[in-house]
């Protein structure tokens, strides 16, 4: 809705959002340095530097390089990838409280990892990935299905509930699984509560080329998710094949949100809010907010992976469990704003 | 409004029957009526199903011999093990299905469920911090459990006022606070020692698993005392399914009774949480299948309570059963249920629709 008043130039407003989206950079590298730095053993800035640069054997260095990098990268990687599919989700059903975790599909994703652990045998970590993007494209189908149908097709708080009845029947079949399987639940507690605790880097290195496709086919459609925001009827006008653009961007909400999802569990919240941030720092152009959002949700991961390290020395806290703390906030303001309660 | 006890020829409604004790008088729905016997028959059979069967199956003759004290082989299995346990889930099925008719009724919406807007994670989140600081013992726990309860019912309540009390915007808000107090009992979780945590771990997923008289008897105390306040909810409970001109036209102070219904639901599902965890679903499922059942204008309250109860018990013999040394909670077969029924809801599009109050002479 922020869109430039008619008539401005066009210079300012490309430099104001270079210099939010600078501000976003500077943010992220704040909140990796941070993640580096801060833990159970405070390394001081400079030591962190060192390690990365030139390697070494100190015991800083070790856990640098083969503790807390890793598990940086899987943050990234996951923050991006759900920020990513957020926005695409809130563009496709125009609607502001689309997330990959209050619509059910990140739940998914994650019953169907169990699932395919418990009764196929499925052991290996893109075996995981593969399983979650079916999952979560599965729950994301059935969701809108469910929300589209009845009178006034998928309002928000039809897609909320279609969404919240999807993640009860789902958590309990993922409840049944664990219950009954005790091997099952052992390795893969985690996946209730999205975490980045002992993630190694072969995570990151399996899940990122899922990710790139991911994204470039989110980002192949920001000009359709543009047009869609003025409607249906107004995006058919403006040449836009709507149904290209919605099978395209739901296929990569639903790649990114697999890929995410297998690499550390279901993280609430990020999808919701980062688009939000992303919003009100460059506006609604999708070629901005989708770069920008990808930059903000590896911010909210990692921060709320450093702030559960600290919280509880000995123990940590799942990231999943910050984020939604940090995003219940946001999906309060959003539904308090008169235009999505009517 | 019913009592015109003075007047010659009082007007019945269709399908009501006129019942009179000395002065008082009382309209009774004759399908409600019926209905309510049938599933008083349905649950005590279920009563009976629950408590001879198991890995040890009683006959029937020696569950009912027990139950009457009399000594028996079976006393300890029967007497000892699955009666309270059976005592802990008639009474939270119950209390779970009048809390959620109330809040239906008052919010004019089936999705105003306690589990669905945040109460129940409330109670439990109040309930684990509670056993993670070490205050464990059986006679605290349902107060801070209702503590809780009411807590994030005024939360929901509070941030979903904006010049008037939207049905949307509380279930959507709701179902926020649910999500925020899940991950709040999840960090007490994480601070929790080991034990606390496994501990809390089994009474979070909604389980009779090892339910005693320890959680039976202050229940049913609790309940006990709230059965007055339901016998004036059934009452009041009329006025609020008007809409909101003919109330007041008719002097009701629509506001108080509504605060009064919604604070005694509150309390009710507050209540059963303390005690089993959160069972998921109950509360929304009980009514709907009532008022579905008796065809009345209302939810009906006994109807729904005995449905709640029927549910949990009937529920919890599967999840005991289907697997068969290890215990499935009740909570995941209550939602493996609930959660179609929810998309039923959803498809139909009876969410958001008013029902028409109907019903008054």
């Amino acid at each position: 809705m922020s869109v430039a008043p008619v008539g401005s130039p066009r210079a300012p407003l490309t430099r104001r959002r270079l210099c939010r989206t600078a501000a976003a950079v500077l943010a992220l590298l704040l909140a990796v340095a941070l993640s580096l730095a801060v833990g159970n053993r405070a390394i001081a800035p400079r030591e962190v530097l060192d390690a990365l640069f030139h390697g070494g054997d100190t015991e800083a260095a070790q856990i640098v390089l083969f503790l807390r990098l890793p598990r940086t990268l899987v943050g990234l990687l996951v923050g991006a990838a759900l920020a990513l599919a957020g926005t695409a989700m809130q563009g496709l059903t125009r609607n502001p409280i689309a997330d990959p975790g209050v619509l059910g599909i990140s739940q998914g994703a994650s019953a169907a990892v169990v699932l395919a652990i418990a009764f196929a045998g499925v052991h290996s970590l893109s075996g995981y990935v593969g399983v979650a993007f079916v999952g979560a494209a599965l729950a994301a189908v059935f969701v809108y299905a469910v929300a589209a149908r009845g009178r006034g097709g998928a309002t928000p708080v039809k897609l909320a509930l279609a969404g919240a009845a999807i993640n009860a029947l789902l958590v309990a079949v993922t409840m049944a699984v664990l219950t009954t399987r005790a091997a099952a639940l052992d390795e893969f507690r985690f996946w209730q509560v999205g975490s980045l605790t002992g993630r190694d880097a072969a995570v990151a290195l399996r899940i990122w080329p899922f990710l790139m496709v991911g994204a470039v086919l989110v980002i192949a459609v920001a000009r359709g998710l543009d047009a869609l925001a003025l409607g249906e009827d107004v995006a058919k006008g403006l040449g836009q094949k709507v149904a290209t653009v919605r099978i395209v961007g739901g296929l990569g909400a639903a790649l990114l949100t697999g890929a995410g999802v297998a690499a550390a569990g279901p993280v609430a919240f990020v999808g919701l809010a980062a688009p939000h941030l992303a919003r009100a720092l460059v506006g609604s152009d999708h070629r901005w907010v989708l770069p920008t959002a990808a930059l903000i949700g590896p911010v909210m991961v990692l921060v709320a992976d450093t702030v559960g390290r600290i919280l509880y020395p000995p123990s940590e806290v799942p990231a999943g469990v910050l984020t939604a703390l940090i995003g219940v906030p946001f999906l309060v303001t959003l539904v308090r704003r008169k235009a999505v309660a009517a | 409004m019913t009592t015109t006890a003075a007047a010659p020829a009082p007007i019945r409604p269709a399908g009501y029957a006129l019942l009179r004790a000395g002065p008082a008088a009382f309209l009774i729905h004759r399908r409600a009526a019926l209905v309510a016997a049938l599933l008083t028959l349905v649950l005590a059979a279920g009563c009976v199903g629950y408590l001879s069967l198991g890995e040890h199956v009683v006959a029937p003759g020696e569950v009912i011999q027990v139950v009457r004290g009399r000594p028996s082989p079976d006393g300890l299995v029967v007497g000892a093990l699955r009666l309270p346990r059976l005592c802990v889930g008639l009474l939270a099925g119950a209390a779970f299905g009048v809390a959620g008719a109330l809040l239906q009724t008052v919010a004019r919406n089936p999705l105003a469920s306690p589990d669905i807007i945040g109460i129940t994670q409330g109670a439990s989140a109040c309930t684990v911090a509670a056993l993670t600081f070490g205050i464990g013992s059986y006679a605290v726990l349902p107060y801070l459990s209702v503590a809780g309860g009411l807590l994030a019912a005024a939360l929901v309540y509070v941030f979903a006022w904006r010049g008037g009390l939207h049905a949307t915007r509380f279930v959507l808000i709701g179902i926020g606070f649910a999500v925020a107090l899940r991950s709040v009992t999840q960090l007490f979780l994480t601070k929790g020692d080991y034990l606390v945590a496994q501990k809390a771990q089994v009474w979070m997923v909604g389980s009779l698993n090892g339910r005693g008289w320890a959680e039976a008897v202050p229940l049913a105390w609790a309940l006990l005392v709230l059965v007055p306040c339901v016998l004036w909810a059934a009452r009041a409970q009329r006025t609020v399914s008007m809409d909101d001109d003919t109330a007041t036209a008719l002097g009701v102070r629509l506001g108080r009774t509504r605060l009064g219904l919604a604070t005694l639901g509150v309390l009710l599902a507050a209540l059963a949480t303390g005690a089993t965890g959160p069972v998921d679903f109950v509360a929304l499922l009980a009514p709907q299948i009532a008022r579905r059942l008796t065809r009345t204008a209302q939810i009906p309250l006994l109807c729904s309570a005995l449905l709640g109860a029927c549910v949990v018990v009937l529920g919890d013999l599967p999840a005991r059963m289907l697997f068969a040394p290890t215990e499935l909670p009740v909570g995941v077969l209550t939602a493996a249920i609930g959660a179609p029924y929810l998309i039923h809801l959803l498809v139909r599009g009876h969410s958001g629709r008013r029902r028409a109050a109907g019903g008054s002479a």
